[in-house]
């Protein structure tokens, strides 16, 4: 049994199970995985409005970024901007029809999932290829 | 945002939905002009069909992702520093649509 806490004192009351402790399901990925999409999207657009602020002040800011961009280093961040960007889509997809009040059985919820992951791993290697293609030719 | 989660739950859902086509469109741009110099970018920007989605993404984006994050720290930040968060994360996206609007208008000229 816990003591009582001190007047004043904020109670140690439990947390509930995290992470680390549910057995991951698909349903429940895509669903941490949005937010943490999110939250890239969220960086990754404050940094893409930085440069088009950069990009306005003239070619000579323009240009370096786009060598940048070009680099390996640079594919990969863009590959993870456009991933992320098409599976926080793909996902909000999941959530409209949710609000519909559809597809939210178990069986639906974890098929349309696994949808959501492959379609957009899919998709973003499709858009990332045909743009580094379209540079390089 | 208090007494107004009925209005930003329906806010997010409709900047969702207005995104959506969005994304594809901006997506579908960029991979078309990955290898556009600066002179055919700002020729592409200034097409008014091209300026109006842009400009569209830059604002209905920037709500979007205020609304998100407001949900994040209403998740995760207790006590007082809430609202302050919350005040961070407005100037953020603020500052996010101010820069975009304003590089859209010179590039697009």
């Amino acid at each position: 049994m816990a003591s009582e806490p001190a007047p004043g004192k904020a109670v140690d009351r439990p947390l509930s199970p995290h992470l680390q402790i549910w057995r991951w399901t698909p349903a429940m990925a895509a669903s941490i995985t949005h937010r943490a999409t999110g939250i890239a999207l969220y960086s990754g657009t404050i940094l893409f409005a930085l440069w088009a602020f950069a990009a306005a002040q003239g070619e000579a800011f323009f240009a370096p970024v786009g060598r940048v961009l070009a680099s390996p280093a640079g594919i990969l961040v863009l590959f993870g901007y456009t991933w992320a960007l098409i599976f926080h889509s793909l996902n909000g997809l999941r959530h409209l029809y949710w609000d519909m009040g559809r597809g939210l059985d178990v069986k639906t919820a974890t098929m349309t999932a696994w949808y959501a992951f492959a379609a957009s791993a899919i998709l973003a290697i499709v858009v990332v290829a045909t743009g580094v293609a379209a540079r390089g030719a | 945002m208090t007494h107004k989660g009925t209005a930003s739950f329906i806010v997010l859902r409709a900047s969702s939905a207005l995104l959506f086509p969005l994304v594809i469109w901006f997506l579908a741009g960029a991979v078309a002009h990955a290898d556009a110099s600066y002179g055919e970018m700002r020729i592409w920007l200034g097409a008014p069909l091209n300026a109006a989605p842009m400009g569209l993404l830059i604002v209905i984006g920037a709500f979007h992702m205020r609304l998100g994050m407001d949900e994040i720290i209403d998740d995760y930040a207790q006590g007082g520093f809430r609202g302050v968060w919350k005040l961070l994360n407005l100037f953020a996206c603020l500052g996010a649509a101010m820069l975009g609007v304003w590089s859209l208008y010179v590039l697009s000229a």
